[in-house]
């Protein structure tokens, strides 16, 4: 199961880094997200299986419980989770924001336009 | 002892920004609804400061669940003078936003934002717990990334981006060491997992395989919260955009939250066993690249905001000095110099904002002559940069005076760059001093942004409040740098704040780990 889970991490991580070299915004903003997720799968991985190699049953290490599987790391991921979706709606609004204003989301015609205002006579503040 | 009422210093913020909320559109309820929360938490913070003068460590369990299974805030020393230091920054910042944030920027939900920031910075700088730490982030994060973009200007848009980005990989990366540690060791208590360092290094069990792997992690997101060398650069351009009030803001709180979790963790667990050997050299050559970068990179701008912004990161490395030698004293001298710098540096910036508005630019080239029109401005930017600097009898001299004096034995020539370091702020403030205030106008005298000093009245008592606290912080230097090395002892020894957060016995910490390991 961790073998799995290991290799799903992978998958993700690399796809996210991928994205996020990419020079237009929004594949960046997609590689963040997978990222998250690949951090809440490398939680679940860290939690370990509740059944023991020789068949026993773990215990957590929370309240002396007997044949549970660990709740907190899940209650952890389901933190993960909510924070990265509130993330991810500020951040897509702000590509909206960004797509009207300047019309482009790609990061160097971003930066080219921005050059002009940037000057050492101080700009639009 | 306990004390159940600290939850009040994320409640009190979080009400109040609901209810600014409501009140969007008319401004003068909701700067009364902030004034009202910021005051009354000050007011606390200082009321339990002093009841834990002499080393007393105040928690709260929430919930009355006990400690390593609960969420758990802590008032010591530690916290509490960052605390202080933190709601007095805002206080002050916030009274100076009324006449620097424009009304249209106020009326894009500037009350609730900042008020969701003191909750995000109060959590972190009073939780016990590493995922509240996470959590207490990602609501500060989220808050800054709103006020970074509030003007929805091309140019805050697109340095938003940056900021914005490197922090969510910082957050990634900050979670999966959340979750690795609790599988390494059953707990995310930091009290709890200082008493697992402790009982392991005492038992002669060496640490889990891989814990000097999560010490370096959380350096990484630390530093980067930070703006330690080398994770600095996102820091000067963020803090060029947007108001200047929230500039002075997040120079006054932002990096010091990661400086304090570094304080925090490092020296009761991270830095523990094996890791100690490996994470210390990096923490002292980022130290020393950090004050010198910092303020070569100061030396060489032309814009007063520039300058003010690379300084904060050469500030943050005299702290990471302190830090890197791990001594109750150094621990001391970090803890004192981060609180007079958060105090001087908001106090610059909020003088960088009146000066702006008076030159109608920040760019040294068009100010001048502002001594003349404006002798008051000139003194209390005068007195906020020598503390700066580190002249006595102002703060910055003390702070300078621990960190260096203890250097001089462990890492000399950390201090040698301490010292030139100095010199070199020196000069970068001079620059200031003499181009902004000392030569004669360069132009017809411009009033561009149309300042008049009843609209810049508030603006003049958030200065006001600051340098007299940059002053007051100097001169009682001896109680509050007490205070300082009553928190150096108990990161140095941790037996007290273990105690005061988890009386748990021993063995079931034993148990807990044979389960999560």
């Amino acid at each position: 199961m961790t073998t799995v889970l290991a290799i799903c991490v992978a998958v993700l991580v690399t796809v996210s880094v991928y994205l996020m070299l990419s020079r237009e915004l929004k594949s960046v903003a997609m590689g963040v997200f997978a990222l998250g997720h690949g951090a809440n799968l490398s939680i679940i991985a860290m939690s370990g299986s509740p059944v023991l190699a020789d068949g026993g049953l773990r215990n957590p290490p929370i309240l002396g419980a007997v044949g549970l599987v660990d709740p907190l790391p899940q209650a952890l991921i389901l933190t993960a989770i909510v924070i990265n979706f509130a993330v991810m709606g500020f951040l897509l609004t702000l590509l909206i924001l960004t797509a009207k204003r300047t019309g482009t989301l790609n990061v160097d015609e971003l930066a080219t336009e921005d050059r002009p205002t940037r000057g050492r006579t101080g700009g639009d503040r | 002892m306990t004390n159940d009422l600290l939850g009040l210093f994320v409640v009190i913020p979080l009400v109040t920004s609901l209810a600014t909320v409501a009140l969007v559109r008319r401004p003068v309820p909701q700067r009364v609804l902030g004034l009202a929360s910021l005051c009354s938490m000050l007011v606390l913070a200082l009321t339990w400061l002093v009841r834990i003068r002499h080393g007393e460590v105040m928690v709260s369990q929430m919930g009355a669940w006990p400690a390593p299974f609960g969420i758990t805030l802590v008032f010591d020393s530690l916290s509490g003078l960052l605390l202080c230091a933190g709601l007095l920054v805002a206080t002050a910042c916030y009274i100076h936003g009324f006449s620097m944030v424009e009304p249209l920027t106020e009326r894009r939900y500037f009350h609730p934002l900042m008020q969701l920031l003191l909750v995000g910075v109060n959590q972190s700088f009073l939780t016990g717990d590493l995922f509240n730490l996470f959590v207490a982030f990602e609501i500060m994060l989220m808050a800054s990334y709103g006020l970074l973009a509030i003007g929805r200007t091309r140019r805050q848009m697109t340095q938003a981006y940056k900021y914005l980005l490197l922090n969510l990989v910082a957050s990634t990366v900050f979670v999966i060491t959340a979750g690795l540690v609790y599988g390494m060791t059953g707990t995310l208590n930091i009290a709890d997992l200082a008493r697992f360092v402790a009982d392991r290094s005492a038992a002669g069990v060496p640490l889990p395989t891989g814990f000097t792997g999560l010490s370096v992690m959380l350096l990484v997101v630390f530093g980067l919260k930070g703006a330690f060398f080398p994770l600095w650069f996102w820091l000067p351009d963020t803090y060029h955009t947007c108001p200047v009030s929230i500039a002075a803001l997040f120079s006054g709180l932002l990096t010091k939250v990661g400086v304090y979790a570094v304080l925090r963790t490092f020296p009761l667990v991270f830095a523990a066993g094996e890791a100690r050997d490996v994470v210390l050299p990096i923490i002292a050559v980022s130290a020393g690249v950090t004050m010198l970068l910092g303020v070569l990179g100061a030396v060489s701008q032309h814009d007063v905001r520039r300058i003010l912004a690379i300084h904060v990161i050469s500030q943050v490395g005299y702290m990471v000095f302190g830090i890197s030698m791990m001594t109750t004293v150094g621990l001391a001298g970090a803890l004192y110099y981060m609180i007079q710098h958060m105090v001087v540096k908001s106090s610059l910036f909020l003088c960088c904002g009146v000066m702006e508005r008076h030159a109608g630019t920040d760019d040294l080239d068009g100010m001048g002559g502002l001594l003349k029109r404006h002798r008051w401005l000139g003194v209390a930017f005068f007195v906020a940069a020598m503390s700066l600097v580190g002249l006595p009898p102002l703060s910055g001299f003390f702070g300078k005076l621990v960190i260096i004096r203890e250097g001089w034995t462990m890492h000399w020539w950390l201090s040698a760059i301490g010292l030139a370091t100095g010199a070199l702020t020196l000069l970068s403030m001079l620059k200031i001093w003499t181009q902004g205030f000392w030569s004669p106008e360069s132009g017809p005298a411009p009033a561009r942004g149309g300042a008049t000093t009843a609209s810049l009245r508030p603006a003049h008592v958030g200065i006001g409040i600051l340098v007299v606290a940059a002053v007051s912080i100097g001169l009682a230097a001896e109680p509050i740098y007490d205070i300082a090395f009553h928190a150096g002892e108990q990161l140095t020894d941790p037996s007290a704040y273990i105690q005061a957060v988890s009386p748990l016995a021993p063995d079931s910490v034993v148990a807990a780990t044979g389960g999560g390991g």
